[in-house]
């Protein structure tokens, strides 16, 4: 969806330099030295793109976090490690040949678009949810998760272990969830009838899973992931997922250039060259095995 | 100045649920309270028998419970004890629990206090009139205890009264639970704590108060 929004915006930019090469005609009579003008302020872009400055620099500038697990966030001997990380590191790679030539500037939640705007940084790789609002400050990359909420239940000593026997449980089912916007709305939109308990972060609803104090812990999608793979054998996944929405990363509005490279790199990861370390990558923070995408057809096909 | 649009309608729209929130957590403080205070008169007494061994085992639990963070309680007692097998209690019951054990710590104190200051001769003579050591205990002993201690016991009522904030943490919708889940909806936060501020404020002034004509009744000391 995002490619084609893009391709969109791109015939809008040629279409106005059409336009401006019509006033050109009508203006002068030199419309080839105008043609080349255009050519050339074409080429000035491209030079004065992100990518450029990026390459000349010898380093990528990357805004993201710290705290979120298997996100961002620090591993046991204190490196900063995780499926954002992967990705920045990917994208370190294909520039440098060098997946450690990445400065990586941490920063809150709050301050994704803010670093994007005053440049602080190349690109943000910080769990960013795809929403039109933001789409209207910072661009987005193809994204690279689908994220969502489930159910993580206990695989022993639990009343349920399937979504749908939560289900059909009803009222008679205590979902834990962290206190926050509409937590409540969220578990009801599949569970309507279920009681929702609320904790104040997420470690503590997963102590009151284990205690049996809930039955199942609301969490995303990739935290369920995450909490199955530090545990293993302890946990099950409910199966079913909802209110979905999209991962990527963003980069500061108006660097085609920029962004059109990204997106390279990332549709390459999960379809193409790199599918390899992308597929490591996934196995490692989600605990997941990808299929191979069919090769011997275009994408549309796979 | 404090550049902050209030804007009160999200409070009004949740009245109902804040005031049932704040009866809930005085109930949560008065139930306890009132097991506290059968938990603290047993320990007193058992700490003025001179059995050792009893005398050593409450020490033991008041100064366990007086030297424990009570959120550290609160999360044993609701995290810990079903892992280890207890699922006796719901949370509502556990926290009652915790509070409970936590009072009478503190009430086992006032109450030994309470009966070393009551004059010898108040026995003497209830003992001179021939009351057995029990009625001397139950008519003598105990009413003239709970007036001297009077002042400590409401006390203790409010002190767990503002405790009962810390139900929050286990789920448990009072007061704090409802302001924080106000704030996390509409990020009205002054509004919400606000709220809540008054509110602790005025109900632990009005049980002060209630208190106070209660002592003013009973009371030995003036």
């Amino acid at each position: 969806m995002r490619s084609k929004d893009k391709s969109a915006e791109g015939v809008g930019r040629r279409s106005l330099f059409g336009l401006g090469a019509a006033v050109g005609v009508a203006g002068a009579a030199g419309s080839a030295l105008f043609g080349a003008r255009a050519a050339q302020a074409q080429l000035v872009d491209t030079s004065k793109s992100k990518l450029q400055q990026v390459l000349d620099r010898g380093h990528l500038i990357v805004g993201t976090g710290s705290t979120n697990p298997p996100w961002h966030f620090e591993d046991d001997t204190g490196k900063l490690v995780g499926m954002d990380i992967d990705m920045s590191r990917l994208l370190a790679k294909n520039l440098f040949d060098d997946p450690e030539k990445v400065e990586f500037v941490l920063q809150g939640s709050d301050a994704r678009i803010p670093s994007l705007i005053t440049d602080r940084v190349d690109i943000v790789v910080q769990w960013m949810t795809i929403t039109p609002g933001r789409a209207q400050q910072v661009e987005f990359t193809v994204p690279y998760y689908r994220e969502g909420v489930g159910l993580l239940m206990m695989a022993d000593g639990g009343r349920f272990k399937k979504f749908d026997e939560v289900k059909a449980a009803g009222s008679d089912a205590t979902i834990g969830a962290m206190q926050n916007v509409f937590i409540e709305d969220w578990v009801h939109q599949a569970l309507p009838e279920a009681r929702v308990d609320q904790f104040e972060s997420p470690d503590a609803t997963v102590q009151a899973l284990n205690a049996g104090r809930v039955d199942a812990y609301l969490g995303d999608q990739s935290a369920i992931r995450w909490l199955m793979q530090q545990a293993p054998g302890r946990y099950v996944d409910g199966g079913y997922g909802w209110m979905p929405n999209s991962y990527a990363s963003a980069v500061k509005p108006g660097d085609p250039v920029w962004l059109n490279w990204v997106n390279t790199v990332y549709r390459e990861a999960m379809l193409g060259v790199d599918f390899p370390t992308f597929s490591a990558s996934y196995k490692k923070w989600f605990g997941i095995d990808l299929a191979t995408p069919k090769v011997g057809f275009p994408t549309e096909f796979s | 100045m404090l550049a902050y649009n209030f804007n009160w309608d999200v409070i009004w729209r949740q009245w109902p649920t804040i005031i049932e929130a704040l009866l809930l957590g005085i109930g949560l403080a008065v139930a306890s309270l009132a097991i506290g205070c059968i938990i603290g008169i047993l320990c007193a007494f058992g700490r003025v028998s001179r059995h050792k061994w009893l005398d050593w085992a409450i020490w033991s639990y008041v100064e366990f419970i007086r030297n424990t963070p009570l959120l550290l309680l609160i999360f044993f007692v609701y995290f810990g004890l079903p892992q280890m097998g207890i699922r006796a209690f719901d949370k509502i019951e556990s926290f009652i629990l915790t509070l409970s054990l936590y009072a009478g710590a503190y009430m086992c104190e006032v109450f030994r206090a309470g009966l070393a200051s009551i004059p010898n001769q108040y026995v003497e003579a209830a003992k001179a009139i021939g009351l057995r050591p029990w009625q001397r205990q139950l008519y003598v002993v105990l009413p003239v205890m709970f007036r001297i201690t009077l002042p400590s016991i409401s006390n203790t009522l409010i002190s767990l009264f503002k405790d009962t904030s810390l139900a929050a943490a286990i789920a448990v919708p009072e007061l704090t639970f409802t302001a924080r889940q106000i704030n996390a909806n509409t990020f009205r936060v002054m509004e919400a704590w606000l709220t809540a501020s008054a509110l602790y404020l005025a109900t632990s002034y009005a049980i002060a108060w209630v208190l106070r004509l209660v002592e003013r009744r009973y009371s030995v000391i003036r």
